[in-house]
């Protein structure tokens, strides 16, 4: 994470001097020189460095150019808003996935498997941004049965976690961002899952389990699809990962209000402190998921152990 | 079993169905706009996205009303100006801020020192020019300027008054995010990336607003803008896609509202020894060679009006008897023949392409034409976070895409800071980007910054326009138009504002 610090660092003394904007449209070349001096932006890059580090340390991530709060917070707020659209989709996604996948697997020449693996390729080949726009346009403008944009009522909880699962408003709201996430994410596992199955399937263990005269039931769901989940599981980790930190495009179609949205408006603004601290966030909240994946593999698996 | 399955899906599609058209009466306002406001604190941010939101909430000393801007009381029930340098302001009786305690003459000398403050204020031009503010009594306050300050007045109205107790009592990054004024609307929520909402302030000093609750969705999108207008979830959107123009148009139950754009766009030339820039001539070739009717036309649709000076008719110094240097391709050959540039020359046309209608799309056009009479013209297009700092560093560029819009209704400070030879001490040519320089558009700002009789200084400034154009330090090119779009049958009534803001008290709703 040291690493990541300074690559944003350095990039960012290449993109300009944000001090022009800080000051604003009106604002004198005099002013401008002022308003550097009072960011600390006139001092070498390496004493700004150090300068951030110690704070960062402390939690301190510094003040948005922009808005004027600390970043961090900023970042925090629209937390929730990104948290359960991204855990709703990679829930969604990886039930129906495993399930589709293994429908499909078991009776591959059946016409509807067949259809399922064609909507599937549809679903990996077609843009979020496509998506998006023509579910907006169908159900939102033509049908005019699900809002087109936004998060809805929320409920506050525990005094910080504003959350839409708790009001009918917040639910329809969720839908259609919800499915455009879905499309890419679902037939991703579900081929995963199929690749899998096929080939435990043929695996001599499996056959000794239908030989033992074992229910069809057992035989898929606990001796067949227990060793293809694992890199199912690592797969929905890094799309969980992903779509936390990613989901621009969806968040932006939809106003979403989470980081996404944010991170991109940020962009736009060069609003250094906040993208520094997204992009620290981002590679925190990566390396967990990625931690908690591992823990899952010793779960999914008794014969992986961590010592 | 499947009817179950049946019922619980109709139960669910009926649900989506009462939710999706919801009842809005007639008290109760949802508006729609293309930019996000970036703080609640008055002094931190000067665009006119944030002050279309904070004009809600607070109210400057002079206020603008209605379609032309025209200047009102606000908080002050009048002003007097006795000499070059003093301002003195008269506060209404009797105005509480939201919590409650009166406004008084301390309130306001503590929300302009805010302004001087560079780690705090996105007006240090404005903060900066003061140098002493006197307070004799609980209502009166005198403005002393360092040097005369012609546009002093015309910018008050949105310097926003703050409550010093208020703003004293709370840490910066709440006063950053709950605003509290004597506005005619009470902050209520803000959800960042979402929305905003408002209540009526019933005790407000002009009366009560007769909508009582507003809502602000920000939708930075624009295909989902129009969505949010075509399904019905807004009454009304400001910043209207053009792309969506036709759309909107054949849709029966939307209505369109524009209005011209006070901003102009130009294309800024340099006039470095050395460069072929540096011979009017050439400068005036590239005026000629470009056509801008087209520009208009195809890349504008039609939606933008032709601009023939750094300034908009709602300006001091606005010469309406100026029109643009018609398209000329063989004149512009010739002159550039004159210049001894018959073969052309190599040049660069930078701008920014996510900040103006269609930017990248009007610098790629201008190039193209500028091939047409032979210059070898390259295009550099960037985003605004890029372009803008290089712009005001004034060492990368000889010529460049730009735009204007004066927040002070006064062309001067465009010509000042555009135009004038960059000068630190004068505080000139900060968006010089090519730092251009001409002894005569530079004595015409030295006689402006002192001239602050109204009619004299729109003379003067007319002039200043005349001699621009001669001198073509810049190419005018148009202004657009700002597009608002309207649900028919929700009875909202709203006149478009020359500066765009959305002031709630003024729009109605039946």
């Amino acid at each position: 994470m040291l690493g990541v610090t300074f690559i944003c660092f350095v990039i960012f003394r290449f993109t300009g001097d944000p001090s022009v904007i800080i000051a604003g449209q009106d604002a004198t070349p005099a002013q401008v020189e002022e308003v550097r001096q009072a960011y600390g932006l006139d001092k070498p890059f390496y004493i700004q460095y150090v300068l951030w580090l110690s704070h960062a340390a402390r939690g301190d991530f510094g003040r948005s150019f922009i808005s004027r709060v600390p970043a961090l917070g900023l970042i925090l707020e629209r937390l929730p808003a990104t948290v359960e659209l991204a855990t709703t989709a990679v829930l969604l996604a990886l039930s129906l996935g495993v399930f589709l996948g293994v429908v499909v697997s078991i009776r591959p020449r059946r016409w509807l498997s067949r259809l399922i693996m064609m909507s599937s390729l549809a679903g990996i080949s077609t843009p979020t941004f496509l998506i998006g726009t023509l579910l907006i346009m169908v159900f939102a403008v033509e049908l005019g049965i699900l809002p087109p944009f936004g998060r809805g009522e929320t409920v506050l909880l525990f005094h910080y976690w504003p959350t839409g699962f708790l009001t009918l408003s917040g639910l329809t709201h969720l839908v259609l961002p919800v499915l455009t996430l879905v499309g890419y994410q679902l037939a991703v596992l579900l081929r995963l899952t199929r690749a899998g199955m096929r080939e435990v399937l043929g695996e001599e263990y499996i056959k000794t389990a239908w030989a033992k005269g074992l229910s069809r039931k057992r035989v898929v769901f606990k001796h067949a699809l227990r060793n293809v989940l694992i890199p199912v599981v690592t797969m929905s980790g890094l799309m969980l990962g992903e779509i936390l930190v990613f989901s621009i495009v969806t968040e932006t179609i939809y106003q979403w209000p989470g980081m996404g949205n944010l991170l991109l408006t940020s962009i736009y603004e060069s609003d250094q402190p906040v993208i520094v601290a997204y992009i620290m966030l981002a590679s925190f909240i990566i390396l967990t998921i990625n931690v908690g994946v591992d823990i899952l593999y010793a779960l999914l698996n008794p014969k992986i152990r961590y010592d | 079993m499947r009817k179950r399955r049946m019922a619980l899906l109709s139960g669910l599609l009926f649900a989506c169905l009462l939710c999706a058209s919801p009842t809005l009466a007639a008290s109760t306002l949802i508006l729609a706009d293309d930019t996000p406001p970036t703080t609640m604190d008055p002094a931190a941010d000067n665009s006119d996205s944030t002050c279309s939101v904070l004009v809600n909430v607070f109210d400057g000393l002079l206020a603008r009303e209605g379609k032309e801007g025209k200047i009102v009381p606000g908080l002050a029930e009048k002003y007097e100006h006795p000499d070059a340098l003093t301002w003195k302001f008269t506060l209404r009786q009797g105005v509480q801020f939201h919590n409650g305690t009166p406004l008084t003459s301390a309130d306001v000398k503590f929300s302009f020192e805010r302004l001087a403050d560079p780690k705090l204020s996105k007006w240090l031009e404005t903060g900066q020019a003061i140098a002493s503010i006197e307070t004799p009594d609980e209502r009166t306050i005198i403005f002393k300027t360092k040097n005369p300050t012609p546009w002093f007045i015309s910018n008050v109205h949105q310097l926003f008054i703050v409550s010093k107790k208020d703003v004293e009592s709370r840490d910066a990054g709440d006063v950053g995010v709950k605003p509290m004024g004597t506005g005619p609307y009470k902050f209520v929520e803000w959800i960042k990336g979402s929305h905003l909402k408002f209540t009526a302030n019933e005790a407000y000093w002009g009366g009560a607003p007769k909508i009582k609750q507003v809502e602000l969705k920000i939708i930075t999108e624009p295909a989902t803008r129009f969505a949010a207008l075509a399904s019905g979830s807004v009454d009304l959107v400001s910043g209207l896609p053009l792309e969506m123009f036709e759309q909107i148009q054949q849709n029966p139950k939307l209505e369109i509202l524009s209005r011209p754009s006070r901003r102009v766009i130009f294309l800024a030339l340099g006039n470095k020894a050395g460069t072929p820039l540096a011979d009017v001539r050439v400068r005036r070739a590239i005026y000629l060679a470009i056509n801008e009717d087209e520009i208009i036309q195809k890349v504008m649709q039609g939606k933008a009006s032709p601009a023939a000076q750094l300034a908009d008719s709602a300006s001091t110094g606005f010469n309406p008897t100026l029109k643009r240097l018609p398209f000329d391709p063989e004149k512009s050959k010739a002159l550039l023949k004159e210049a001894g540039y018959e073969k052309g020359f190599e040049i660069t046309l930078a701008g920014p392409n996510d900040r103006y209608v269609n930017d990248a799309k009007i610098a790629e056009a201008a190039v193209q034409y500028l091939n047409k009479v032979g210059i070898k013209a390259k295009l550099d297009v960037k985003p605004k976070a890029v372009f803008f700092p290089e712009v005001s560093s004034g060492d990368k560029f000889d010529f460049y895409l730009l735009s204007w819009l004066d927040g002070a209704y006064d062309s001067a400070r465009g010509i000042s800071t555009n135009l004038a030879t960059y000068n630190k001490e004068k505080g000139w040519g900060g968006w010089n980007g090519a730092r251009f320089s001409d002894p005569e558009i530079d004595a015409l700002m030295d006689q402006a910054a002192v001239m602050v009789n109204l009619a004299e200084r729109d003379k003067l400034l007319q002039k200043a326009h005349v001699v621009i154009q001669e001198k073509v330090p810049l190419i005018p090119l148009h202004c657009g138009i700002d597009l608002y779009g309207l649900v028919k049958d929700r009875g909202v009534k709203f006149t478009p504002r020359p500066e765009r803001w959305l002031v709630y008290k003024e729009i109605e709703k039946n």
